[in-house]
């Protein structure tokens, strides 16, 4: 953290000993404490891992492979909704009528239907819609849909995420003066060539944070897929602990999973935010 | 004298019920320095703002350089031969002043980055910053910043530059060092409007004042005749008051 605050060359160098007696400045704040809250969560993860491999040991190696998923429905996700909010906060700014209404409709309605239910709409009714479209247009490609759980649980989730990413993309945007869009339009730029190169790269940077408490959510809220038969860490943990009859264990190590990994990005998060900030 | 480079002609814009241009018609010729003054709200900005349409019109027509500001396409192409400083520089703020003067003739000219960082470099020097080039504009002073905004607006070789009341933001020691810089260009024979109320400029290089009022061309004539002979009472009144000081 330290030599971050040193990068730019025309900064002072301040020694050490001088930074401790001003405010704000004291070491203790430089070197981030919530990073210990990061080791101190792995730690008592590993202790009981390994003190107490049963059941412990027992439960992680059974959901595991739902970390993985976990992380892969988020990852996945988070990658497009930052497409599809990029693409819908555009669209609330749009001077073209269909557009933004078009825009507005999916940003309203969306956010105004809990994801639980949006998932389970995407997973249950959506294919039954499909097949049966498809019988009443005679195409038995249709016909025979069968939804994959993964797959469906991606586009719920990056369906509901991309209308609250939208709002954020659409804050951000409007949050940079007209002036820096005037005065790329009237060096011949185009609308979206003003808004690649000139807008969007300053926007981010005021995004960032909520966009990161967005990673966060998302990440927790993808235990929701669980309902939808993905097999993900909540899932698989309740798998474990139906037959075992061990919920305590369980829902113990689960808990702490997500925990390491939900504090885990807020400090990279928090990371990129610090980095980020030195440029402006 | 020679087919007007830019060429108004009745154009109407409103403001929701504000009437701001009323039915204007103007041509401005090549290598020609045109000065608009007038009271605030009279319309200047909007007029040169519709000049490259970065403000609608409501009626009328705009030709500039043989192009009509009828379609996107035209507007573009309009765009890129006008060049236009702003009362608050707008530099774009996330780049170094090297990467403002060499954005737009990447990726609107599509030169190839060797030649963007010559023209680039060149202009600098020409504008008196040769040495800030690997500087952020929120590094740089007000006056230098509307240098590199003039740069940047001359890096795309224009054949009109735009000045929407450029000095009207900076402290009057700031404002000769821009107003040299366009003085230098007005010598050089680049076509000009500008809104300003700098009467020392506009008496060194205008070769026209345009007095505006209430959306409407009151009057116009070469700086010496204008200002010592104005023939609207409320001309008179106006230069009465910014000539006093």
């Amino acid at each position: 953290m330290l030599s971050g605050s040193m990068s730019t060359p025309d900064r002072p160098h301040i020694p050490k000993e001088e930074l401790d007696h001003i405010p704000g400045a004291e070491r203790s704040t430089r070197i981030d404490v919530w990073w210990w809250l990061v080791v101190l969560v792995v730690g008592i993860t590993v202790l009981l891992l390994f003190a107490w491999p049963d059941p412990f040991m027992n439960i992680f190696k059974f959901v595991q492979d739902g970390i993985v998923i976990t992380i892969t429905v988020t990852l996945v996700s988070f990658v497009l909704v930052l497409i599809v909010g990029m693409i819908g906060g555009l669209g609330r700014l749009s001077n073209k009528r269909s557009i933004y209404v078009i825009s507005t409709l999916y940003v309203e309605l969306v956010r105004g239907v809990p994801l639980l239910v949006q998932l389970i709409i995407w997973y249950f009714a959506v294919p039954v819609m499909i097949q049966s479209l498809g019988k009443v247009w005679n195409l038995p490609s249709l016909e025979n849909f069968q939804a994959d759980p993964v797959v469906m649980a991606i586009i719920g989730l990056v369906f509901c995420y991309g209308a609250y990413m939208s709002e954020i993309y659409r804050a951000g945007i409007q949050s940079i003066p007209k002036g820096q869009m005037e005065a790329a339009r009237s060096l011949g730029m185009t609308y979206f060539q003003s808004m690649r190169h000139v807008v969007l790269p300053q926007a981010v940077r005021v995004i960032l944070p909520p966009i990161g408490n967005e990673f966060i959510a998302l990440l927790k809220d993808s235990s929701l897929v669980s309902v939808v038969a993905v097999a993900d860490l909540t899932r698989r943990g309740r798998e474990y602990a139906s037959i075992h009859f061990d919920p305590i264990e369980v829902w113990m190590l689960v808990a702490l999973l997500y925990l390491i990994m939900t504090l885990f990005s807020a400090r990279v998060v928090n990371w990129i935010e610090k980095k980020t900030k030195f440029e402006r | 004298m020679s087919e007007p480079i830019i060429s108004i002609r009745g154009v109407h814009k409103y403001f929701g019920k504000v009437h701001a241009l009323c039915g204007l018609d103007l041509d401005i010729y090549r290598g020609e320095v045109v000065v608009i003054v007038g009271p605030s709200g009279s319309g200047k900005s909007t007029l040169l703002r519709c000049i490259n349409r970065l403000e609608n019109y409501d009626r009328g027509k705009i030709v500039v350089d043989g192009i009509p500001l009828d379609n996107a396409r035209n507007i573009n192409a309009v765009r890129r031969d006008v060049g236009m400083v702003f009362q608050s520089f707008n530099l774009f703020s996330h780049l170094t002043v090297l990467d403002n003067l060499m954005l737009a003739q990447r990726v609107v000219r599509k030169r190839p980055s060797t030649e963007a960082r010559q023209t680039a470099l060149a202009l600098l020097k020409k504008v008196g910053i040769p040495d800030k080039a690997g500087a952020k504009p929120a590094q740089l002073s007000g006056g230098q910043q509307q240098r590199v905004a003039i740069a940047r607006a001359l890096a795309m070789n224009p054949k009109v530059m735009l000045f929407d009341e450029p000095t009207s933001a900076l402290d009057p020691e700031m404002i000769k060092e821009v107003l040299e810089v366009m003085l230098a260009l007005a010598a050089e024979g680049m076509t000009m409007a500008v809104v300003s109320h700098e009467m020392g400029f506009t008496r060194a290089a205008a070769k026209r004042v345009i007095f505006m009022d209430e959306g409407q061309i009151l009057e116009q004539a070469s700086p010496d005749v204008l200002f010592s002979n104005p023939q609207h009472e409320r001309t008179r009144q106006f230069l009465g008051k910014i000539l006093s000081h």
